[in-house]
């Protein structure tokens, strides 16, 4: 008997498919665990069975109905509810209020704050749990609030609950408080979909588990029948097929060094990054490699730790200061953020270094007609003048475009968060053998990505985080994708 | 994982601001005032301010769930106008003049939220458009003149007093207050408020229709600036066309001293009634004092400035507590 069916669905984003033909069936009384590496389709199929975004295609059968789109008030009239990864929460009011949102308690236009109170109290107490009800949710602990969302799911006739990585900012004791809670409602029957990269929490919680890869259910099994390695085996089970430029051996020579270094969610990270490598930052999404990146680059300050540059201790203060020193960044998101996209290609190359271009503030033009030049013809940008604007470019292109505007302002360090993140699967080629030309030409390179393919293939070593801290570091001898996901989804 | 309740005397102060200041502005007026704390310049006061009041009440509704609307005075101008056009060249009827005057007002936020759902534009943006029509609307209609002589029935909200003591505008003024304090506090729709300001998303997702709601919002701030209009001109028994011009400044300063965050979802609209009388208090004390018109301007920016970078100290200073909180966490697992 199954409460819950998915058949067939597909959900589609301009570029990817992010479910392909994804079936999913779960029944009431039964703990189910969903994992999967990054951009494996987790969020997007609760989104897709809750109505917060449309499928493509496919339909669910819940509770006998059959579904072929849904709104959000529907999924909730059914029984499905979610917790989300990022709170859902009003932090401006109460525990209570925010329980019962969108439900009526009281009369015809008033609300029954005692009732409510009352009601918010009665479902607390059934787990053990102690919180006002009347406290302001803004001011309580990470903790609380997840607390706070469980008995917004299910102050609700709720059959189906799913939620999305919700211990990842708890504490041990309070994952034990949640764990009892959840168990509890398994003996009331409900259906629950449990989303974590901590395996160890799937061993100790779940029934079964289902894996997702690229946008599919890949098997769903008994918990018994599976281990650790069997299950880090199933995620990330792929071929892998793509060619890389062959890498010679770095420099002994540390370029970029961290000490202990805190802040921005990140602790106690200390990592070297040598002459001519590429180190790559490995983990799961939320493990805090941007946050990293951003320190580094001078986005946001570090509270605690040493950051040396060419062993000489810097201290950034924005991200001018990290040009200006020698680090350059090229952001996840290049349409907004690495790219000034209906400005051509000359106007983007020469942005950073204008100053150093302009005599006396006014922009030398042969200058930036020089320099832009120099790149497109340096890095094979194909366009047909310097002039064209960059959203007309391809997206491979357009990330040698926020190359260039990065070495243009004499970069010793590059962080390349995501590289290839969008770009089709030969431009990625170029921009891997554009990778390897600035290595030897002595750039140090620091490479986020969450493409395990690349990760392995590119990187001279690499460095696993894991919530906010180093989980481990891997030489190139030790790479496999087994040995990534294990660090990653430690603890 | 228990709630801690203690006494916290800097949350208390931060969470009242504006009574604060008000409080230290009543006790700099009686000292420096000699007759500040009779009967009767208090109700003057009141009643000079009671169509600010009553406007910005409206007006916390919108900002409360996120919105800014820059159209405000100019739309009381032309509304004021229009009202004393069809009074004085059209002879209308009083009552029937007024009820037009506020449904008109309902019309035109009903326009701009329209215009801003449908054009998937923030409410700031299309009431900078509108705000410029309006001005134009309101120089074309009344020709530039200064329409004066408004009949006594019209006046009668603005100027009478009750049992000789106590101006009709003000007891409108705690009326519509009580009221409106009532559902933002006490019923669905003004928690629905709130919600729609702290996190639309989480309100969309708990089944609220949220375009409805802004339009139900629209039609609030309509009907209290229609008869913010209807009060102010007959205060003053005429209406030209700048009448209401600068509103929207005054109001929405005393709402972000009033503690309504500039994203919106968070304030009370009590502390809105005391933002209010500041600014009252202020621009009647600087004219008191004889400051210059221009001075004023100044010094009501300076404090508009204060309130809104206090606002956002406060927000930036809570999102970095979290990020140690979680580094904390992060910390104690690592060890």
């Amino acid at each position: 008997m199954s409460i819950l069916k998915v058949e067939n669905l597909t959900k589609r984003y301009p570029g990817v498919v992010a479910l392909d033909n994804v079936n999913f069936e779960i029944g009431p009384g039964e703990i189910r665990g969903l994992i999967g590496e990054n951009g494996a389709g987790k969020s997007t199929i609760i989104k897709s069975i809750a109505g917060a975004i449309p499928f493509d295609e496919g339909r669910l059968i819940i509770d006998g109905r059959e579904y072929t789109s849904i709104a959000p008030t529907e999924a909730i009239q059914r029984g499905i509810s979610v917790i989300y990864q990022e709170f859902n929460l009003i932090p401006s009011m109460t525990v209570a209020e925010n329980i019962f949102l969108g439900e009526r308690i009281g009369g015809r236009f008033r609300v029954d704050f005692r009732e409510m109170n009352r009601r918010a109290e009665e479902i607390f107490s059934r787990f053990g749990v102690e919180i006002d009800p009347g406290a302001q949710v803004g001011s309580l602990s990470t903790a609380q609030m997840q607390l706070v969302e469980i008995a917004k799911a299910i102050s609700k006739d709720v059959k189906v609950l799913f939620m999305d990585e919700p211990s990842a900012s708890l504490s041990v004791s309070e994952t034990e408080v949640m764990f009892e809670i959840v168990r509890a409602l398994k003996k009331d029957g409900l259906a629950i979909v449990y989303v974590s990269h901590r395996l160890e929490e799937l061993f100790e919680l779940c029934d079964s588990v289902t894996v997702m890869r690229d946008g599919h259910t890949i098997e769903t099994r008994k918990i018994e029948a599976l281990d650790r390695p069997g299950l880090i085996r199933l995620m990330v089970g792929r071929e892998l097929n793509e060619t890389y430029p062959e890498r010679s051996p770095a420099s002994a020579e540390v370029v970029l060094e961290l000490k202990n270094v805190y802040g921005n969610g990140d602790v106690g990270i200390s990592l070297q990054l040598h002459k001519g490598e590429i180190l790559g930052l490995g983990g799961l999404v939320g493990c805090g490699r941007t946050e990293l990146a951003k320190m580094i680059y001078g986005a946001v300050p570090i509270d605690k730790g040493e950051m040396l540059l060419f062993g000489q201790p810097v201290h950034l203060t924005s991200p001018a200061d990290a040009i200006e020193k020698g680090i350059g960044l090229i952001p996840e998101d290049r349409k907004t953020e690495g790219v000034f996209i209906d400005f051509p290609i000359d106007w983007n190359v020469v942005i950073q270094c204008l100053r150093k271009i302009s005599g006396k503030g006014v922009v030398n033009i042969s200058a930036m007609d020089e320099i832009s030049k120099r790149y497109i013809s340096e890095m094979n940008i194909a366009t047909p003048s310097a002039h064209q604007l960059v959203k007309n470019l391809s997206g491979g292109n357009q990330q040698k475009v926020v190359v260039a505007k990065v070495l243009a302002t004499q970069t010793k360090v590059i962080i390349f968060d995501e590289p290839t993140r969008g770009i089709d699967v030969g431009a990625k080629q170029e921009i891997y053998r554009l990778m390897n030309d600035l290595t030897k030409q002595g750039i140090s390179i620091l490479m986020i990505s969450s493409d395990m393919e690349e990760l392995l293939g590119m990187s001279d070593r690499i460095v696993v985080l894991n919530e906010g801290a180093v989980a481990g570091e891997l030489t190139k001898a030790e790479f496999s994708q087994i040995a990534v996901m294990e660090l990653a989804s430690s603890h | 994982m228990e709630n801690k309740k203690r006494f916290d005397i800097g949350k208390i102060i931060s969470d009242n601001v504006a009574w604060f200041v008000l409080l230290i502005l009543v006790i700099f007026f009686g000292i420096f005032s000699e007759n500040f704390f009779s009967f009767r310049n208090i109700m003057n006061l009141l009643s000079q301010n009671a169509y600010l009041l009553i406007a910005a009440t409206g007006i916390t509704f919108v900002m409360m769930s996120s919105g800014m609307d820059l159209s405000v005075g100019y739309v009381m101008s032309t509304i004021g106008i229009i009202g004393a056009k069809l009074l004085m060249d059209a002879g209308m009827p009083t009552i029937l003049v007024i009820v037009i005057m506020i449904a008109l007002t309902i019309l035109i936020e009903l326009l701009n939220t329209f215009l801003s759902i449908k054009l998937n534009l923030s409410l700031l943006v299309v009431t900078i458009a509108t705000m410029t029509i309006f001005q134009g609307a309101t120089y074309i209609i009344s020709e530039s003149k200064t329409i004066t002589n408004l009949p006594d029935s019209f006046k009668y909200l603005g100027q009478k007093y009750l049992f000789d003591s106590i101006p009709v505008a003000v007891i409108i003024m705690i009326v519509l207050f009580l009221i409106m304090n009532f559902v933002l506090n006490k019923t669905y729709f003004g928690r629905y408020v709130y919600a729609l300001g702290g996190n639309p998303e989480a309100a969309r997702l708990a089944g609220i229709n949220i375009n409805k709601m802004r339009y139900m919002i629209a039609v609030i701030e309509g009907l209290f600036i229609g008869i913010a209009v209807v009060l102010l001109i007959g205060r003053l028994g005429s209406a030209v066309s700048t009448v209401g011009v600068g509103t929207e400044f005054s109001v929405m300063t005393g709402i972000f001293l009033g503690g309504v965050s500039i994203r919106g979802g968070e304030g009370k609209l009590s502390g809105v009634f005391a933002g209010i009388l500041c600014i009252a208090l202020l621009t009647n004390g600087m004219q008191l004092a004889g400051i210059n018109i221009y001075y004023q301007y100044v010094v009501r920016g300076l404090i508009l400035l204060a309130a809104i970078g206090y606002d956002v100290y406060q927000l930036n200073r809570r999102n970095n507590m979290k990020k140690k909180k979680l580094e904390e966490t992060r910390e104690a697992k690592r060890a």
